[in-house]
């Protein structure tokens, strides 16, 4: 089962992502037409005004001129060489644009999720263990209110209290731009901003990360697999690490991999309230000034992460539960 | 009125004065890091190709313009020493300065200043494409000296040459390639008084001290960080820790003013808008009945309560404009109050239009429903968009809100016309013909084209004062053609002029000259000293 067939599974699933994503870019291509107003028209807007002639100059230089069919086409044809375009609005080309904010948005992503997944697993663990004593009511309280508050008010509310109050985090940011540490202080600086973003976008997700858990480690001890265990004599400690832990985390995995096209979203949010160099908040402001090729840029970029994502996921299923095959 | 002009105080004169005035020259110690909050982050740091607003929070610290203009929008020396009109307005000579130096070392010169007039602004700057357009040419005898040859006297032109307005770039650089989609329009190049050193997206931009700006000894800060921060929340807790000094234009929300204005760390200032001069308006749909009748639009200017809205929607930030050009032009004599709509018993006055016009109440107690179009410019504007439904609904007139986006909006606005009554936001700019003209002149009903005459009124006589005015070299018969044009346009009422907006800046009491022309945070900063 392992090596050589899984190479194979990987590859075969690698190039089933093509259709997917070309897919997604046309969809999304098609769509964004319908919204009303161009470009050019926000250019001239945020310039205050500007004569017809440098309109229709603007609509020129995008190919805002041709028929979207043909539009469509040169873009396509564009990405088959990983060549993106360029944002007029920003002044550069969108691969660059993107790649720098690649790696804060992973950084937020990947800390988030290792947080809550730890956290949440933890919580939900302990509340199926503790299953209906305080202890577990108490878990269980305190997920359903992380879950239902909203993230913008829990980030103002942690930068009130962490930031102005108590003096312990910066507000926003993602490094100290009078001091500019480089080295290992750097290091250190960054991971200083990065606690209460990540903080706030965790709180959500490791609340429904600990309620699955628990409905899914009580479920599994119920289950008859369990009862043979025990007869087998193995002590609660062994089936509850040994068995049920890992039968039980499936569910969270598929969950998981599922929230992560979520994540990408729920970080708009954040990186606004920290001022986190983030895609999300590259997709919220080009989405506003109707800045295409950037905005169908950060979609194929995060069709690609979901889908390597996805793929992660089934490699790691493989992995939890040796009964689930390739093929 | 002189036919020659010529602009005397130098820099070194400006600091005698400073001396004198009792200003202690050691306090002016060198060093420290302001940071600055510009709100939205800039699409690029290209001032020569769009005039968005917060481009030139940023470039206007690294570009230098020809001129740079006191609190009474007279023109003092920057990169021209000195400059001189002819008598027939159409010849402008400037002597330009010898030890100015581009970022890269090399030197400015009157090449240069050809350059950037006839290659760059007067080509692709979106408002350079007007005010420049009467200069034929660009002479340049010799290095320190550039003479622009007009085909007809356009005065307004002496009020828009500071950095931020129209930059003087280096041609060794910008010259090479396209200028739309240059490699440096993310990394300029000036002469000013600091240097470009790193743009990170979404985080900042950074500016390092220039150490061979022109201005002796100056400038005194280290560096100037530029941060965005897309929270309003998040930006008023940065100015309330400290993280950063500086903000303007509406990058803290009104009701956050007054708490920051509190704190001992913090001064609020409404300086350092009066070469922008915003006016806070409303657009009337001119071709759409009932909107086409005077009487109407009369009776809406009444109705309309800008007291209410300045204290309650802006917190008392802004005066109720009384005409389209701003009060800040009154030094100048282009201010002269129009048509009085805020008299005592203005809501009588409106009823009575409104019954004169053929419109009576009906039995619901309204005359007539319409929509009312809001600037999608944020929280303000719609509690704006808010107090107007109040004031109308007074009168009779039941108006629902629509609120959209900003694409959409202006698509709506100043291409389909679909729209009858829209809040809207204008800056006079520097002179009225750069930014007043262009809301009611018949040249500018253009579809398509932003920010320009959407009210789609016009006359051939307030065309005439305009154009007039617009070649007019002397101050006095301008100031007396701006007196008919706005006694005529406040009384046909196209457009309402609600209130002339002024922005709070704050900055931190550790930092001091930071706001020291009309342009305020479109200023360079080379005044600005940590304590």
């Amino acid at each position: 089962m392992r090596g050589a067939p899984l190479v194979r599974y990987i590859l075969r699933r690698l190039l089933q992502v093509v259709p997917v994503v070309l897919g997604v870019v046309i969809l999304n291509f098609l769509l964004l037409q319908l919204a009303p107003g161009d470009l050019a028209t926000v250019l001239a807007g945020e310039a205050g005004g500007a004569p017809k002639e440098y309109i229709d100059q603007l609509r020129q230089r995008f190919g805002q001129d041709q028929p979207v069919v043909i539009q469509l086409f040169n873009y396509l044809r564009n990405l088959l060489t990983l060549d993106l375009g360029y944002s007029f609005r920003q002044s550069a080309p969108v691969l660059d644009l993107l790649l720098d904010r690649l790696w804060p948005t992973l950084l937020l992503m990947v800390t988030t999720l290792v947080l809550s997944l730890g956290i949440g697993l933890l919580m939900g663990l302990l509340a199926a263990l503790w299953v209906r004593t305080w202890k577990d009511h108490a878990i269980s309280v305190a997920a359903i209110i992380f879950y239902a508050t909203p993230l913008f008010w829990v980030g103002l509310m942690l930068i009130l209290v962490f930031s102005i109050y108590l003096d312990w985090f910066p507000t926003s940011g993602m490094e100290d731009v009078v001091a500019f540490y480089e080295g290992w202080d750097r290091v250190v600086d960054i991971a200083h901003h990065l606690v209460l973003p990540s903080i706030t976008l965790s709180l959500f997700y490791l609340a429904l990360y600990a309620r699955l858990m628990r409905a899914s480690m009580l479920e599994q001890r119920g289950l008859e697999y369990v009862t043979t265990a025990r007869a087998k004599g193995l002590t609660e400690r062994q089936i509850t690490l040994r068995h049920v832990l890992r039968n039980a985390l499936l569910p969270i995995v598929t969950i998981a991999g599922v929230q992560v096209g979520g994540l990408l979203g729920g970080s708009v949010i954040v990186e606004s309230v920290f001022a986190w160099p983030g895609l999300g908040q590259l997709a919220y402001q080009s989405l506003f000034a109707r800045d295409f090729n950037l905005l169908l840029g950060i979609f194929f970029m995060s069709a690609c992460l979901v889908v390597v994502v996805n793929l992660i996921v089934d490699v790691i299923y493989v992995l939890l539960d040796p009964r689930i095959r390739i093929g | 009125m002189l036919n020659k002009r010529r602009a005397l105080s130098g820099a070194l004169g400006l600091a005698l004065a400073a001396l004198i005035a009792g200003g202690p020259a050691a306090a002016q110690k060198a060093g420290g890091t302001l940071v600055q909050i510009t709100q939205p982050e800039p699409p690029n740091l290209a001032p020569y190709i769009s005039t968005s607003g917060p481009i030139g929070q940023v470039t206007a610290k690294v570009f230098d313009g020809l001129l740079e203009y006191d609190f009474d929008l007279k023109p003092q020396p920057s990169l021209a020493e000195s400059f001189e009109v002819s008598a027939d307005g159409k010849t402008i000579t400037f002597k330009l300065r010898k030890n100015a130096k581009f970022h890269d070392g090399k030197p400015f010169t009157s090449a240069d200043v050809q350059f950037t007039v006839m290659e760059v602004l007067k080509k692709n700057h979106p408002r350079g494409l007007s005010t420049f357009a009467e200069v034929t040419t660009v002479e340049t005898p010799d290095p320190h000296t550039a003479i622009f040859k007009l085909q007809r006297p356009a005065p307004y032109l002496m009020t828009a040459l500071s950095g931020y307005e129209s930059p003087m770039l280096p041609k060794h650089i910008y010259g090479e390639g396209d200028i739309k989609t240059h490699p440096n329009a993310n990394k300029p190049v000036g002469t000013g008084p600091f240097k470009f050193v790193e743009w990170r997206r979404g985080e900042f931009v950074r500016l390092d001290k220039n150490k061979d700006y022109w201005r002796e000894g100056m400038p005194y800060l280290d560096r100037i960080v530029v941060r965005f921060i897309a929270d309003s929340s998040t930006r008023t807790a940065a100015l309330e820790k400290g993280e950063a000094h500086v903000a303007g234009f509406g990058a803290v929300p009104y009701n956050d003013v007054k708490k920051l204005a509190a704190l001992p760390h913090l001064d609020v200032t409404t300086k350092g808008y009066e070469m922008i001069s915003p006016i806070v308006e409303l657009v009337l749909n001119t071709k759409l009945p009932p909107l086409d009748n005077q009487k109407v639009r009369q009776a809406i200017s009444y109705a309309v309560d800008r007291k209410f809205m300045i204290d309650n929607v802006w917190f008392g930030f802004g005066k109720p404009a009384m005409a389209p050009i701003s009060s800040n032009f009154a030094p100048t004599g282009y201010y002269i109050p129009g048509v009085d709509y805020t008299v005592a018993d203005r809501i009588e006055r409106a009823n009575r239009l409104l019954d004169e016009a053929g419109f009576p109440k009906k039995a619901d107690g309204f005359r007539f429903e319409l929509i009312h179009d809001i600037t999608p410019y944020g929280e303000e504007w719609q509690r704006a968009g808010e107090a107007v439904q109040q004031a109308l609904a007074q009168v009779g007139i039941k108006a629902t809100l629509r609120y959209e986006d900003v694409a959409k909006w202006l698509k709506r606005v100043y291409t389909d016309y679909d729209f009858a009554i829209s809040s809207n936001f204008l800056y006079n700019l520097a002179d009225p013909v750069l930014g007043v003209h262009r809301g009611f002149h018949s040249r500018l009903i253009r579809p398509g084209t932003v920010f320009v005459n959407g009210s789609r009124w016009s006359s051939p006589e307030t065309d005439a004062f305009m154009d007039q005015a617009t070649i007019e070299t002397d101050q006095a018969k301008r100031g007396a053609l701006y007196k008919n044009l706005i006694a005529k346009v406040t009384e046909a009422s196209p457009v309402i002029y609600v209130l002339e907006l002024t922005f709070p800046t704050i900055i931190n009491t550790q930092f001091k000259n930071v706001i020291t022309t009309p342009l305020g945070i479109y200023g360079n900063y080379a005044t600005a000293y940590k304590e």
